[in-house]
């Protein structure tokens, strides 16, 4: 009777499961491989499990706004907005190698912040932040083919990150505009 | 008669006024304007050290004995490591990048398996967050004349040096204009004495003449023009410039057919190190070299090598340049020659093919060959490494062996393209499955039909199309489709069997041929073709319907071009081998940066992805699974050509993207399909570069949904008990005949359930 009550409490448990699968959570990270096939006679404890690998799960990166503080010298091109300030664990090669890029474009080296940057997304190349940074960079070039793709990028790993949502869809309206 | 005399007389000194003048004029010209060719030199992507990086102890040690460095039990300067089980503390010796200055910095590392764990400075340095490496060089084109030096202001040359050269090789050179008569009258002497040529009479400005002018014969003649020459030059010059110059001009030792000029390069050709690294030991040990660079050699004659340096240090110790001590210390010393030179030349030769391919868009051969030209490329020595030590030992496990009787023919052969996943820079490329070899570039030139690796842009097609899902019911039977003219073209499966209602997902997975056929015509060839183009085919192939299995000529290149794509979620980027061009000081002159253009709906390609990661899961690749424990899910598709010709496979992580081909030069079958051949190989390099597991988000407008497992045309029939979880794109959801979700309330189907449970 008891393992009947298990089966039972295992077989709401999928469905739960799969109920929540199937909600649509917008930009909420989702393993890839979702539980693949369920066999309606599988023996419970496995199905309970379910799923019994654990799939790795990207977890958007921590992000604290901090108010710009630095005025930054007026660019080839002025940027939409200035990106904002992300305050990076310091001592992060990210935060690092942000600085740099910062340091780059107030020497008003533009193409030193665009390399900065792309050995930044060397070591996170999942970072939806670096990739709008780039984006902003190649705007402020005028060179809007290659500012397109990156906020594009950009934005396809942005997750469940309003505001920086927002701040690439603002760049794309720019890029659109020209 | 006298008159004669007399005239001859007058018109020999006017010619040899005229001489004058002309050496006068030649060696002004010649000498400011001295500029040697220098060759292009290319560096591999340098090692990032950083918590959390891909790399293990050994990994950093080997590439720390590439770069020269030399391990000491206290690391006291740069160049110099040490290495204690999962310990690795060094202190690099800085670069000048051309996306800035990398200082030179002391580090103690801490690994963790094949990541470093932490990364710490000392004292001075406080926290460090990363480090650069210096670039290892892999590669230099050369100038015709086969020389190369690595210039060097006469500041930056040790004092040792310059003092041992000159205590050796012309000790008057400060007091002396050019030639020395005094000297030539004391070497007769001392040569005398010892019975032997233990000193020249030669004054190293007379050296430097006979280098720049590069002449062979003793004639009288010759040596008279340099005895002039070498007056004019210190007439013009000071005795730094020339000194400077005779550093960086003089020969000491062959490389092949590259000729070593100048100490900096002598210096990283016989110790692999930097010159200002060195000791006084190994400092009198090059200084003793010009007087003749292969009688001396170090490695070839090392007793000879050994004396003439304990000459070097005895005659700075008689002009007071060093004590006693200090040149009984140095003479104690064991030679310390590195082993080999530092590999250089034809290291990489199918990684050097595509570099030149991309340079000689910008550059000619000229720029390159002179121009000292920094050249910084995408070569992943970890992964070239890796792959290189593996790739023969790989094809050879899977080689078909030749049936008794038969001639065997040439080996099977191979070629890999690996490149990062994320920016499409190429990592690694074979173009053999022999290291080095530098003949035939497969994973450029061998262009072959690429089977079913095309069958991901049909199903991309379809999704991208809004009419069909990964539920879609495709028809897997026999079809005859019309060409042009009377000709048809009756497909067959591999296995040659017909599997009915299937699946789009299963379709894709099992690599069926007639199903992808059935949904390829539906959406039209055209519409294919296009897709392969938008993934980055260069090729239009015509849209012949035999495009959809395969019929696609391809290199490997390109293959890796078309997956980079897949890899990187619909976003296209051009694969480069190159990143930054510079000059030998360091400006800047060309840069090539990541591009990346958006291909494909983000939520096509996660369907799309979802199928390819179950080809591992329970497709064509199914049986590499356990080798892969650690690494899935991962996504990939084999490929196999009529005849068993060619045996593909490309496949991705969330890091690297690699492509393996498999095949004769021949085109003689290889008894390979993609699966059993091409396949195993991939999975052998790639498990060993560990590579890491993809993460990919759902977009928002993903839906999870049941649909029975047993694909069916009508809803009557479909078995509910058997059910598969697949995304769907909102609004496109799976046909009622199959779905087993949303039509039902939970308790239908949990009763369902419960029903099939019961025993």
């Amino acid at each position: 009777m008891i393992s009947r009550i298990s089966l039972l409490l295992a077989i709401f448990m999928i469905s739960a499961c799969a109920s929540s699968g199937s909600a649509t959570r917008p930009g909420a990270p989702v393993s890839n491989s979702e539980p693949a096939v369920v066999r309606g006679q599988t023996d419970s404890s496995e199905s309970a499990q379910e799923p019994a690998r654990s799939y790795p799960v990207q977890v958007p990166p921590q992000r604290v706004d901090v108010p710009a503080t630095t005025t930054t010298p007026p660019p080839a091109e002025p940027a939409p907005e200035t990106p904002r300030e992300r305050a990076a664990p310091p001592g992060t090669p990210a935060s690092t190698l942000l600085a740099s890029v910062d340091q780059a474009i107030a020497d008003g080296d533009l193409e030193r912040a665009a390399a900065v940057s792309e050995r930044a997304l060397r070591i996170s190349p999942r970072d939806a932040y670096l990739w709008y940074r780039l984006a902003s960079i190649r705007y402020q070039q005028q060179r809007y083919g290659e500012a397109e793709g990156f906020a594009r990028r950009a934005l396809s790993f942005a997750g469940n990150d309003g505001e920086l949502s927002r701040d690439i869809n603002s760049l794309l309206g720019q890029i659109g505009q020209r | 008669m006298g008159w004669l005399i007399g005239r001859l007389l007058i018109v020999l000194v006017a010619a040899i006024a005229i001489w004058c003048v002309w050496i006068d004029y030649k060696i002004r010209r010649d000498f400011s304007a001295l500029q040697w060719a220098l060759p292009a030199r290319l560096y591999a992507r340098p090692v990032e050290l950083y918590a959390g990086a891909h790399l293990s102890a050994a990994e950093l040690t080997d590439t720390l004995q590439r770069l020269g460095y030399r391990e000491t039990n206290q690391v006291a300067g740069p160049g110099e490591y040490n290495a204690n089980g999962s310990r690795v503390r060094l202190w690099t010796r800085g670069f000048s990048f051309w996306d800035g200055d990398e200082p030179s910095i002391y580090a103690d590392i801490d690994f963790l398996g094949r990541r470093i764990n932490s990364l710490r400075g000392n004292q001075a340095t406080g926290d460090i967050a990363l480090a650069r490496l210096e670039p290892v060089e892999i590669a230099q084109i050369n100038p015709d004349t086969g020389e190369d030096r690595l210039p060097l202001a006469l500041s930056d040359v040790p004092t040792d040096l310059v003092n041992a050269v000159i205590a050796v090789e012309d000790h008057r050179f400060y007091n002396h204009f050019g030639v020395d008569p005094i000297g030539i009258a004391r070497a007769f002497v001392t040569n005398l004495r010892a019975g032997g040529i233990v000193q020249g009479g030669s004054t190293l400005t007379q050296q430097l003449i006979k280098n720049l002018y590069l002449t062979e014969d003793q004639t009288l003649r010759r040596k008279i023009e340099e005895a002039l020459m070498a007056l004019a030059l210190e007439l013009h010059f000071s005795k730094d410039e020339i000194l400077g110059a005779y550093m960086n001009e003089i020969f000491l030792g062959q490389d092949g057919n590259r000729a070593i000029h100048g100490f900096a390069l002598a210096a990283e050709h016989y110790f692999g190190r930097p010159l200002d690294e060195l000791d006084l030991d190994e400092l009198a040990l090059l200084a003793g070299l010009p007087r003749g660079a292969s009688y001396y050699h170090p490695r070839r004659n090392p007793q000879r090598a050994t004396d003439r340096r304990n000459v070097v240090l005895a005659q700075m110790m008689n002009q007071g340049f060093i004590s006693q001590q200090q040149m009984e210390q140095a003479q104690k010393q064991e030679l310390g020659v590195s082993a080999r030179p530092t590999q250089r030349g034809s290291g990489y030769p199918a990684f050097m093919d595509l570099v030149r391919d991309d340079l000689s868009r910008d550059y000619d051969a000229d720029a390159l060959q002179t121009e000292g030209l920094r050249i910084f490329t995408t070569l992943d020595l970890r992964v070239q490494n890796t792959m290189e030590a593996a790739l023969n030992d790989a094809v050879a496990a899977v080689e078909v062996p030749t049936a008794p009787g038969q001639t065997a023919g040439a080996p099977l052969e191979a070629a890999m393209v690996i490149t990062d996943a994320s920016t499409g820079d190429i990592r690694a490329v074979a173009g053999s499955r022999r290291p080095g070899y530098t003949g035939f570039n497969r994973a450029l030139r061998a262009v072959r039909p690429v089977g079913s690796l095309v069958k991901p842009a049909v199903m991309l097609t379809a999704l991208e199309s809004g009419r069909y899902n990964l539920a879609s019911v495709l028809n897997d039977s026999p079809v005859t489709i019309k060409l042009d003219g009377n000709n048809t073209w009756s497909p067959r499966n591999y296995d040659n069997q017909t599997y009915g209602d299937v699946y789009l997902y299963d379709a894709l997975q099992r690599s069926l041929n007639l199903a992808t056929v059935d949904i390829g015509m539906q959406v039209g060839v055209p519409e294919v073709v296009s897709t392969l183009r938008e993934l980055g085919l260069a090729s239009n192939p015509p849209p012949y319907p035999s495009v959809l299995l395969g019929a696609v000529n391809m290199s490997p290149l390109d293959v890796a071009q078309m997956y980079q794509t897949l890899a990187s979620n619909g976003f296209r980027s051009p694969l480069r081998a190159v990143e930054a061009v510079t000059t030998g000081t360091g400006e800047r002159l060309a840069r090539y940066g990541i591009e990346t253009e958006q291909v494909a709906d983000p939520t096509s390609m996660y369907l799309l992805e979802w199928a390819m990661q179950g080809v591992f899961e329970r497709g064509t690749a199914r049986n590499m699974m356990s080798r892969l424990d650690r690494n899935l899910p991962l996504a990939g598709k084999t490929g196999t050509t009529n005849d068993l010709r060619d045996s593909w496979f490309a496949g991705y992580g969330s890091d690297l993207a690699g492509v393996v081909w498999l095949g004769h030069d021949d085109n003689r079958d290889t008894g390979l399909t993609g699966s059993s051949g091409a396949l195993r190989v991939w999975t052998d390099i790639m498990s060993r570069l560990d590579i890491q597991p993809r993460q990919s988000f759902a977009p928002a407008d993903v839906v999870f949904q049941r649909v029975a497992q047993q694909a069916i045309r009508t809803g009557n029939g479909r078995d509910c008990s058997d059910t598969i979880m697949l995304p769907f794109r909102q609004g496109q959801m799976p046909d009622p005949a199959t779905s087993c979700d949303n039509n039902d309330s939970l308790l239908d189907r949990l009763i369902d359930r419960v029903r099939n449970i019961r025993p």
